[in-house]
This record gives structure tokens, C-alpha cells and sequence, in this order.
């Protein structure tokens, strides 16, 4: 291919554009062979390549904004990016394109298994609503029973307790009296067998001063034990109601 | 090379390469002068020149040489101006750069 098959070539392929772009471009391309020189020719046909390589260059600079240079020369971005990526670039990308598809899959997978949840939860609440309707009329009474049954153990286990602390309260403030009423036959009795008499005394003050000690402690475990009981049976009542909450 | 040379730096290098001619230069010449410095095809120009001319940073004349019709293109006012904002951006971009490799290369 001579200098004038080259030239004559772009013609055609510049076809495509206005008559002025395509002129202006011939009459670059012609002045370059001239001022390359005639023994230069077939250097500058080597240089710049096929007259469609040309051609394709100057009709994407043409086009304007699409255009890009890059050491590759001139690309097209709508058309030579998107087939034509090196395969360096492509590498570089594989990492991080693969990291983004997986953050999305996973996400994808997210999606099902909230999905999935609710689905359950739908599932769930029809069947809750379906053994209410079957077996309501008799799980609702044994509900109801069992309430009762466990307030009334919790009530009695209360009044035992408390009917214990009361009891054994009870018994020291007895075993105080008692020792006191010893001390004071004991006293009545000094003039006839002294000994005797002292004994009991002795043991009357016994049994005041252990009256005493179990009475103070009944009442202080009662104060500080009564109002923790009652709470934690409390706590007990109210803890079923406040785990539906929690489940809402 | 192995750093990519965007539009606006081979614009500048275009604009500098033409600039330097006070008489005018042509196509071949800004060629041969570009290539001194870039590893560029031959067939990458003109399509640069084309959208300088039409960005009005370039204009034409015909001058006969040789016997013949040379193309010449010349600088404008316009072009001067492009061409002194992409040097100072150049200065402080390339200023920058190697401020940044010359300080973490020896810290």
C-alpha cells in the first residue's frame, strides 16, 4: 500500500462524517506524508497503522466527549471499555468484584432468611390461633386450674413460712414469760429450799435471756425476710406476663 | 510509560508543543515534538488537534511551502489562557505527588 491507496482508503472510511470533518482530516494526513518526506513513506504508513485504525481514531475524536486517551491511544468508552478491558485491569478488579458479589449474595441470602422468619411467625400465629379454637374449650379451664393450683401453693407456702416465723416468735416470747415466771416462783420460794430456789432462778433467767434472743431474732428474720419473699413470689406471678411482653 | 496520560495532559502537551512556535507549526512537527516527550502513535494527534481547533484554543492557516499548501496551526488567546491554568494545575499536581513519594519513601 503506497502513500495514495492509503490516503484513498480513509476517504472511504471517513465517508461517514460531514464533508468538512473528513476533508480537514485528508488534507492533515496528506500534508503528514509530505512533510514526512517520499522515503519516509512506508515508515509513516508502519507509524500510524491500518487507514481503519486512523479512521476509527479520528471518527471517535469526532464524536467528542466519548473519547479518551489512554496509552493504548484513543478508545471510545461506549464501545472499547466495556469488550476491550486489559486483562491487568480485569485481575485487579477480579478481587474486588468478587468481595462486592458476595457482600451482595450474602445480603440476597439475608433477605430470604428475614423472609423466611415472617413466614414462620405467620405460620406460628395461625397455629396458636388453631389449637386456641381446638383445644380451647379444655386447655383454657386446666389453664385457669393451674393458675389456681400454683397461686394456692404459693399461698400456702407463704403462710407456712410466715406462720413458722410467727410460731417460733411466738415461742420465744412463751420461753421469755416462762423463764420469767420461774425467776419470780423461784424468788417466792427462797425462804423455804433456798437451793431449789436458785436453781430455778438460775434456769428461769436461762430461759428469759433464750426467750429473748429467739424472739429478736424471729422478728428481725421476719422484717427482713417476709417483704423478700413476698417480692420474689411477686417477681414469680408477674415474670409469665413479662416474657409475652418481651416476645411482642 | 508505565503511567496512563489523560486528555487534559496530552491537551497541554499539544498546546505547549504549538506554543512554541511563534510562526505557526504543522502537524508533523507537533508529531515529532510530542513524541520527544510521550510515547504516543502518530495517528493520535489529530484528533486532539481537531477538538482544540474546535474548542477555539488553536486556529489554522494555510501557508504555501515547497511548492505546495502547508496546514499550520497556531495558538490563540483562549489557548494561552487553557494552557496557563494546565501548568499551574500541573505544578501543584506534580508538586504533590512528589512531595508525597519523596516524604513516605524516607519517613
Amino acid at each position: 500500500m503506497n502513500r495514495k491507496e492509503y490516503l484513498e482508503r480513509l476517504e472511504q472510511l471517513l465517508l461517514v462524517l460531514p464533508k468538512e470533518e473528513r476533508e480537514e482530516a485528508l488534507l492533515y494526513y496528506s500534508d503528514y506524508f509530505d512533510d514526512a518526506g517520499i522515503e519516509n513513506e512506508a515508515d509513516v504508513i508502519r507509524e500510524l497503522g491500518s487507514p481503519e485504525e486512523v479512521a476509527a481514531k479520528i471518527r471517535a475524536g469526532y464524536a467528542g466527549e466519548y473519547a479518551e486517551y489512554s496509552e493504548q491511544g484513543y478508545e471510545d468508552a461506549r464501545f472499547q471499555n466495556r469488550q476491550e478491558m486489559t486483562a491487568a485491569y480485569k485481575e485487579d478488579n477480579a478481587e474486588w468484584k468478587d468481595s462486592v458479589y458476595e457482600a451482595e449474595r450474602e445480603a440476597g441470602t439475608g433477605d430470604k432468611k428475614k423472609t423466611k422468619a415472617k413466614n414462620t411467625n405467620i405460620w406460628k400465629i395461625i397455629a396458636i390461633v388453631l389449637i386456641i379454637l381446638i383445644a380451647g374449650p379444655v386447655v383454657i379451664p386446666l389453664g385457669i386450674a393451674a393458675v389456681a393450683v400454683i397461686f394456692s401453693i404459693i399461698i400456702a407456702i407463704l403462710a407456712v413460712v410466715v406462720s413458722i416465723v410467727v410460731a417460733i416468735g411466738i415461742s420465744g416470747f412463751a420461753i421469755a414469760f416462762a423463764g420469767l415466771a420461774i425467776v419470780v416462783a423461784g424468788i417466792a420460794k427462797m425462804i423455804f429450799i433456798p437451793s431449789v430456789a436458785v436453781l430455778a432462778v438460775g434456769v428461769g433467767l436461762l430461759l428469759l435471756a433464750l426467750g429473748i434472743v429467739v424472739s429478736w431474732f424471729m422478728i428481725s428474720l421476719a422484717v427482713k425476710v417476709i417483704p423478700v419473699v413476698i417480692r420474689g413470689i411477686v417477681r414469680l406471678v408477674k415474670a409469665p406476663f413479662r416474657k409475652a411482653g418481651a416476645g411482642k | 510509560m508505565v503511567f496512563n496520560t489523560g486528555a487534559a495532559l496530552l491537551d497541554a502537551i499539544v498546546l505547549a508543543a504549538v506554543s512554541g512556535e511563534t510562526e505557526g507549526t504543522y502537524g508533523y512537527k507537533i508529531t515529532q515534538d510530542v513524541r520527544q516527550v510521550l510515547e504516543v502513535s502518530e495517528s493520535t494527534l489529530y484528533p486532539v488537534l481537531r477538538r482544540l481547533q474546535k474548542d477555539g484554543c488553536l486556529d489554522t492557516y494555510d501557508q504555501e511551502f515547497a511548492g505546495r499548501n502547508r496546514r499550520y496551526y497556531r495558538i490563540t488567546e483562549a489557548g494561552t489562557a487553557q494552557l496557563n491554568l494546565y501548568k499551574m494545575e500541573w505544578k501543584i499536581y506534580a508538586s504533590k505527588i512528589s512531595g508525597f513519594l519523596e516524604e513516605k519513601n524516607h519517613s
